[in-house]
């Protein structure tokens, strides 16, 4: 169950949307901060504030790379593996960050702290190999700098996933 | 309008239409997946690759969103063309299970022929296939997502046209799944559509898989006989058992598709206790002795009470043929009675439409699309005409206001795909302002003002009949003078009766004589009739119906009835409507026809209810009639089943509708 409050505010921002699909990314987001992740409870909840059915919000949060319908650690990691990176040699730093995290792809540390997943493009193609650990970008990686950046997101303390893919 | 040349043909289409639909209209067909005449645009599987050869755009196009251009030369057989929909079928391949022997859709399956087609038979991908979890969708539909190749077809139409919320296509990229949020049957009354767009084996019909294949089938044209929308079906019998009924195409009133009622609801046809024999008082007999006793016993009953004591009850479930043999049958009698419904308000509902109805002020369904103010007018919609409401939605989506006059009676919860807005009365819905406004309202319970009220402002008519046939049989009705039975009842002069697919409660029959009942279903009536008549339902038979609009329908004998060859589904056992079968009745069909050589189809002895009416009018001194179809309405009997039908109103042109 979501605060009143919040529930309040989503409903207000989707009445001044154009539709009510309009606003369903902003929804999602929202409940996603609020549950850490978008529950089942919150694919509900954001279906009745939008007015559409549950199977519709499914079909967009599903669609977006960066709303997670399961749960995740504190930070996510995104890997790029498109075409650009993979030239540029993603699949040795992808066994570097596996190796030190001790996951595997869509897995999470044991220590809650990160989550790995790979996606398609960050649109900074001449700077791979290159991942993002919550909002910020680490680009021209080698196994050292994954190290260095690993390091420094620890150091960096919790942030909650709403605020990830916010660059 | 566009001139182009596609494989050597000068062709001309009109401004808009696409060069796949261009080369379609000179018999060239095109690989397609995800076009669909119906549906909107999606270019999604890349399959109707051309080469253009000259004009405004070169080189490989889709041919599917491209508009025909002045100009164009096209090549479907352009060798880089015909390289280009190879690979695509190689691709969309990739994933597709080799399961074609255990998939119920082989044999029908758009993937099978155009794989075929497109040239790709040897598997060069090594890799790992990606695969689905299946869905439960209810009892209707079965789901297997990894034959899924990506159209988007189901879902533009379960979401776009039908207007369903609870299926549609979740993921992205390689992921994209099309199925539900979590288990559970498909909400939509259109669901069974699926099953006929998908052009693979993802959606098969559960009521009816692994029975057979499409080469088995004996198919043929038919129209739904549920509802007076009459859409146009064809059922796929093997052996004598209705496996499916799929869509059949007829742009004005059903589109490409029907309702799941229509699809799904076969058991009345396949029923086990279907009575499948003549019977004289309860003992099975042929159908020859049957007739010459219910010839005899009318005879007798004439000579005691007189003409005026009989009366031939019909109903909206006959054919065209069988109203007007009944007609036939009463005028052999001088004083005899006509009826085709209890109630006097469906008797005389019907028949005022076909007064007040004309070429010009009816409304086909297809009509409601482009429709510009439209109002349901005390019908339950999603029940007496739910085909209607994926046009009335299509206006909607184009702005169109549709408005509600809700009859607390009616409101059966069914959602509408549809936003409505409520109304009090006629007289709120600004429909003066409209040009092109339908009123959708239901023979029985829209009075005569009402309808005045509504021709005043020009606006057309769709107006749904009591049953499947009842336009025809209200033109029947008022040719002939039938009058509602319970009038009849009221006036006390009727003793005994002669039922032909009539649906009359038995409770209101006390002190009358059912002499004779014929129907393809166990009714109550059937039940009291001394003489019992079996007929064949509509797929086994030919004939004519005429839908809500006053068009005319033929509809073509898809099989030959009998017991089914091989016994019928242990389903059909479990949920047999009638309860004990009826006395005489074996109380299941045996599960192989009885192995004793002979002419006939074991309970093969039904036959159309005209052509018992025609027999019994011969055996009670009249003329054998073989051709109901005569003075006026002989133009009907050359209606092509497969052209869409015909509006009857040309055919009645000395009487000349009533003015509103
Ligand atoms: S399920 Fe069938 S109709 Fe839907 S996208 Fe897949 S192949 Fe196309
Ligand atoms: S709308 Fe009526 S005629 Fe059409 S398929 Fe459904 S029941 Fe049959
Ligand atoms: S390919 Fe990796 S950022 Fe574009
Ligand atoms: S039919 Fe043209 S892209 Fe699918």
């Amino acid at each position: 169950m979501i605060p009143e409050q919040l529930k309040k505010t989503l409903e207000a921002r989707v009445a001044h949307a154009f539709s009510a699909r309009e606003a369903a990314v902003d929804v999602m987001k929202d409940l996603q901060f609020h549950y850490g992740w978008l529950t089942d409870e919150a694919v509900g909840e954001a279906a009745e504030i939008l007015g559409l059915s549950r199977l519709q919000v499914e079909e967009l949060a599903t669609f977006y790379e960066m709303i997670y319908r399961r749960p995740v650690g504190n930070k996510m990691i995104h890997i790029c593996d498109s075409i650009s990176c993979w030239n540029a040699g993603y699949e040795k730093i992808l066994d570097h960050l596996k190796a030190r995290l001790g996951v595997e792809v869509g897995g999470t540390t044991a220590d809650g702290q990160f989550t790995l997943v790979p996606c398609c493009c960050m649109g900074r193609c001449g700077d791979g190999p290159l991942i993002s650990i919550g909002s910020t970008i680490y680009d021209n990686l080698t196994p050292e700098l994954v190290d260095q950046a690993l390091e420094l997101e620890r150091l960096s303390g919790s942030a909650a996933p709403e605020h990830q893919g916010q660059a | 309008m566009p001139k182009l040349i596609i494989d050597n043909l000068p062709v001309e289409v009109a401004p808009g239409t696409t060069v796949l639909e261009a080369a379609r209209s000179v018999g060239i067909t095109i690989p397609h997946f995800c076009y669909h005449p119906a549906l909107a645009l999606a270019s999604a599987c890349r399959l109707c690759a051309v080469k253009m050869l000259d004009g405004p755009v070169k080189g490989i196009q889709m041919s599917c969103s491209l508009p025909a251009q002045d100009g164009m030369v096209v090549s479907t057989t352009d060798p880089e063309a015909l390289k280009m929909r190879a690979l695509v079928i190689e691709w969309l391949m990739i994933n597709h299970p080799h399961d074609c022997p255990v998939c119920d859709e082989g044999g029908e399956c758009l993937l099978q022929d155009f794989t075929i087609a497109g040239g790709h038979s040897r598997r060069r991908y090594q890799g790992d296939k990606r695969t689905h979890r299946n869905q439960y969708l209810g009892e209707h539909i079965y789901h297997e997502m990894n034959r899924c190749i990506q159209c988007y077809r189901c879902v533009r139409f379960y979401q776009d046209y039908a207007g369903g919320t609870d299926f549609g296509v979740t993921g992205s990229a390689g992921r994209v799944y099309f199925g539900r949020f979590e288990d559970g049957p498909l909400e939509s009354p259109f669901s069974g559509n699926l099953v006929d767009i998908c052009p693979t084996g993802v959606f098969t019909d559960k009521t009816g898989r692994f029975r057979a294949r499409y080469w088995d089938y004996q198919f043929a044209p038919s129209v739904c006989q549920h509802c007076s929308v009459g859409c146009n079906l064809a059922p796929q019998v093997f052996q004598r058992e209705v496996i499916k009924i799929v869509g059949r195409r007829n742009d004005q009133v059903n589109s490409w598709f029907i309702c799941d009622r229509a699809r799904f609801d076969k058991k009345g046809i396949n029923d086990p206790s279907r009575p499948r024999a003549p019977r004289v008082d309860g003992e099975a007999t042929d159908y020859e002795a049957a007739l010459d006793a219910l010839a005899a016993r009318i005879y007798d009953f004439v000579e005691v009470h007189g003409p005026e004591s009989l009366a031939f009850v019909g109903s909206s479930r006959l054919s065209l043929e069988g109203c007007l043999m009944l007609g036939e049958l009463v005028a052999n009698f001088d004083a005899a009675s006509l009826s085709f419904y209890g109630d006097p308000a469906e008797a005389k509902g019907s028949q005022l439409a076909t007064e007040l109805l004309s070429g010009e002020n009816v409304a086909a369904p297809a009509d409601l699309a482009s429709a510009d103010c439209i109002v349901l007018l005390s019908v339950d919609l999603m029940n007496e005409g739910p085909m209607l409401a994926p046009f009335i939605r299509k206006a909607w989506l184009g702005g169109t206001k549709v408005y509600r006059i809700a009859d607390p009676a009616l409101l059966s919860g069914q959602q509408l795909p549809f936003d409505c807005i409520e109304a009090a009365t006629l007289a709120e819905v600004p429909l003066e302002q409209a040009s092109r406004a339908i009123v959708v309202c239901h023979a029985t319970r829209t009075p005569r003002e009402e309808l005045s009220d509504v021709a005043a402002t020009g606006a057309r008519l769709a107006m749904l009949q009591p049953g499947p046939n009842g336009f025809g049989a209200a033109l029947v009705a008022r040719e002939h003078g039938a009058r509602p039975f319970d009038e009849l009842l009221a006036a006390r002069k009727v003793r005994g009766i002669v039922a032909f697919e009539s649906d009359l409660p038995v409770a209101n029959l006390k002190g009358i004589t059912v002499l004779g009942c014929a129907d393809w279903q166990a009714t109550e009536l059937s039940q009291k009739a001394g003489v019992f008549l079996p007929t064949t339902t509509w797929m086994e038979s030919t004939g004519t119906s005429i839908n809500f609009e006053g068009r005319a329908q033929r509809f073509e004998r898809a099989f030959r009835p009998g017991y089914p060859l091989k016994g019928l589904d242990a389903k059909y056992y479990a949920q047999s409507r009638y309860g004990e079968p009826a006395p005489g009745q074996p109380k299941t069909p045996p599960p192989q026809p009885p192995r004793i050589p002979r002419g006939e189809i074991p309970g093969g002895q039904e036959i159309e209810a005209w052509k018992a009416m025609a027999r019994l009018l011969e055996k009670l001194g009249g003329e054998l009639i073989v051709e109901p179809l005569t003075g006026s309405w002989q133009p009907l009997r050359d209606i092509d089943p497969e052209a869409g039908g015909e509006r009857i109103f040309s055919l009645f042109k000395s009487s000349e509708p009533d003015t509103l």
